[in-house]
């Protein structure tokens, strides 16, 4: 007798028939030559979603267990709270960084997210947290500003700042 | 016949002299970094170094352009072993098996491997473009629109049936293939020019990205990962004798040396179809490699840290690279990006890519396949020279690789579009991978349907609108289909000969 289950992945597969309904009530509106494959893949998907969340629902847990996928894996010998806290801790990381780009530019953004990183999450010397923010950022400017010429993100920042008369 | 051998040795001996071989050893050095710099592609390089051309003859130009652009996918596994990160859109692959290894202190022995299998790879891509260059003039010319939208299918269906175990896994694999191909219906329609799902963003109107996509999908979770353990990519794990982990990756290619022949030959094939390129002979490669298993048990170990995983996909990836060059260099049809940049440059040069390359010029056709050969000789000598080295970044503490890791992903990224979107993309795709990978969806389908989606749906329009229902019927086609629901119904099929093996038909 299997009992009802409902986690993340059967969460991931409501999604995915989520976006695939929204796929196929969008292209309905479309004509023909525009929605031909949007409808043939959403429905497909639709169809093979739906059918994975009812067996993961209803199915054989071993069944689901067996189709695991041949790909990169998390590690597992570490207590649960603790990687919950860690993940969360790197998300909001990398989450940071993306607004300190956004605010500051990359110029700044880079040299800023990399020492502070350094220094308040992987409580490193001082020494070594400006050897290596140095490094970094020279990389970066070198690089991708001084020899490829890239165009950067200035930073909202300045934008600001320009805005009330500072240049 | 003697024509052919004059032109063969003359383009050997145009690469030897002193300006060429120069050129090409410049090219090489870029090519070494641009690989190895994630977001840095190969493409957008030689499409930076085109104004360098301007004042070379072609005999430089060449070994400068290919020496760069060949050599990229050899250095690129390098960071996809290392760190997890596409060092270019055509590493990823090795990733799935090569980073596992470096997480068990085999970085040397998975470098060992992918660079020995790259090297293979891109000889046999070179012999390739030399001796087929006659024949394979029917084979691009016999498929049209609808066995290449088939070919696509095919793929996806290759790629879903090898990604995961069993029925469940085939159907997961689908589903990702499928999610894949979703998220490529962004942008503009190229059928009537409707915008699909750009909710009013102009950045959308190409669709979405693929270095942010890829970026954020595959590097993102290694990062997450990185830090959960908190350790160094290697862990704990003590690497003894380097060395001898390199000799064991070079001999497991020799030990694998079929399975690396024929990783090479589908990377060939596949690169010789215009628009396929390495994005997808990288997957068929590694779905390949994983069918090598003998058992289930077998096939669990692949994205663990099997060193076939990483043997196939670094064979391909470099072999499509010489093939690429017969539908370019034969017929003016470039067969990706990097080729349609490098058609580009034999205008610039004052050539026309066609018949006069395989006549006329068909000594500096042959010098560009001794540009392939000699590049990556050259390039895999001096990583192997410095591996230990390389390796050696697996072992500092992931604190201070974390920072720099991101900077790269971020910045690489960002140089997609150079547009703040870029970076939203990737933190919704690296969210994406991040549950793909926590919940075991595999991520190989997603990309391959996501790169193809264009593509196919391109093909598919072409085929409806010009034979209606009756594509479905041609010969081609028809077989095609029939490999395609062979590789569907494998898991069934395997199934089904295991128990007839074992004679236990109820216990498995």
């Amino acid at each position: 007798m299997n009992r009802t289950r409902f986690n993340g992945k059967n969460l991931m597969n409501l999604c995915l028939i989520g976006v695939s309904t929204g796929v196929i009530i969008s292209a309905i509106k479309w004509p023909l030559k525009t929605a031909l494959f949007p409808l043939v893949i959403s429905i497909s998907v639709l169809l093979m979603t739906t059918a994975e969340l009812l067996m993961s629902l209803f199915g054989k847990e071993e069944g689901a267990k067996k189709g695991a996928a041949i790909d990169f894996k998390f590690s597992e010998d570490i207590d649960k709270t603790i990687v919950l806290r860690r993940t969360l801790t790197i998300f909001s990381w990398i989450v940071g960084f993306f607004f300190l780009i956004v605010i500051f530019g990359f110029s700044i953004g880079v040299a800023l997210f990399v020492f502070l990183y350094l220094k308040i999450q992987g409580r490193e010397k001082w020494g070594i947290s400006i050897i290596m923010t140095f490094a970094s950022w020279f990389f970066f400017w070198g690089l991708f500003i001084w020899l490829l010429n890239t165009p950067m993100m200035e930073g909202w920042l300045f934008g600001w700042l320009r805005a009330i008369g500072i240049e | 016949m003697e024509t052919m051998f004059d032109a063969f040795i003359g383009g050997l001996l145009i690469n030897l002299q002193l300006r060429p071989f120069m050129f090409m050893l410049i090219g090489c050095a870029i090519g070494f970094w641009v690989g190895i710099l994630p977001g840095l592609g190969g493409s957008t390089t030689l499409a930076l170094m085109l104004p360098f051309i301007y004042k070379m003859t072609p005999q430089e130009a060449f070994p400068f352009l290919l020496g760069m652009h060949s050599v990229c996918a050899t250095t690129g596994d390098i960071t996809s072993v290392l760190f997890g990160i596409p060092g270019e859109a055509t590493t990823v692959a090795t990733i799935v098996d090569g980073y596992p290894m470096a997480k068990k202190g085999e970085a040397g022995r998975a470098l060992g491997a992918v660079l020995m299998s790259s090297l293979i790879g891109a000889l046999f891509g070179a012999c390739y473009l030399a001796f087929t260059i006659p024949i394979v003039r029917p084979l691009v010319l016999a498929f049209g629109s609808p066995e290449m939208f088939m070919l696509i299918i095919l793929g996806l269906t290759c790629i879903s049936t090898l990604s995961g175990h069993g029925k469940r896994g085939l159907l997961l694999g689908m589903m990702a293939g499928g999610f894949g191909l979703l998220c490529s219906l962004v942008g503009q329609d190229r059928q009537a020019g409707i915008l699909r799902f750009t909710f009013g963003q102009l950045y959308l109107w190409n669709g979405l990205s693929m270095v942010p996509v890829m970026v954020g999908l595959f590097a993102i979770p290694e990062i997450v990962d990185l830090a959960v353990r908190g350790t160094a990519i290697a862990g704990n794990v003590s690497f003894g004798k380097l060395g001898k982990g390199v000799r064991e990756g070079i001999i497991d290619t020799f030990r694998h040396f079929w399975l690396t022949v024929r990783c090479s030959l589908l990377g060939s094939l596949i690169g010789t179809l215009p628009g396929l390129g390495g994005g997808v002979a990288q997957w068929v490669a590694y779905a390949h490699a994983t069918q090598s298993a003998k058992n289930d048990e077998e096939r669990a170990g692949f994205g663990k840290g099997d060193i076939r995983g990483v043997l196939g996909p670094g064979a391909a990836n470099n072999s499509k690279e010489g093939a690429g060059l017969i539908p370019t260099v034969a017929f003016g049809i470039p067969a990706g990006a990097g080729m349609a940049i490098l058609m580009g440059a034999f205008f610039l040069l004052g050539l026309v890519p066609g018949p006069d390359m395989l006549t006329k010029h068909l000594t500096l056709t042959y010098s560009m396949v001794w540009t392939i050969v000699l590049a990556n000789v050259i390039v895999v000598v001096v990583c192997l020279l410095f591996i230990n080295h390389l390796a050696k970044l697996t072992t500092i503490r992931g604190n201070l690789m974390i920072p720099v890791i991101l900077l790269l992903c971020f910045v690489g990224a960002y140089c997609s579009d150079n547009h703040i979107g870029d970076l939203i993309v990737l933190l919704i795709f690296g969210g994406i991978g991040y549950f793909m990978v926590r919940f075991r969806w595999p991520r190989p389908p997603f990309i391959l349907g996501f790169i193809l989606g264009k593509l196919a749906e391109t093909y598919l329009y072409s085929s409806s609108t010009r034979y209606g229902a009756a594509w479905l019927y041609r010969p081609k086609v028809i077989i095609l289909i029939l490999i395609a629901a062979g590789f569907a119904l494998y898991p069934f099929i395997q199934k089904r000969f295991r128990k007839e093996d074992l004679g236990e038909p109820d216990k498995i």
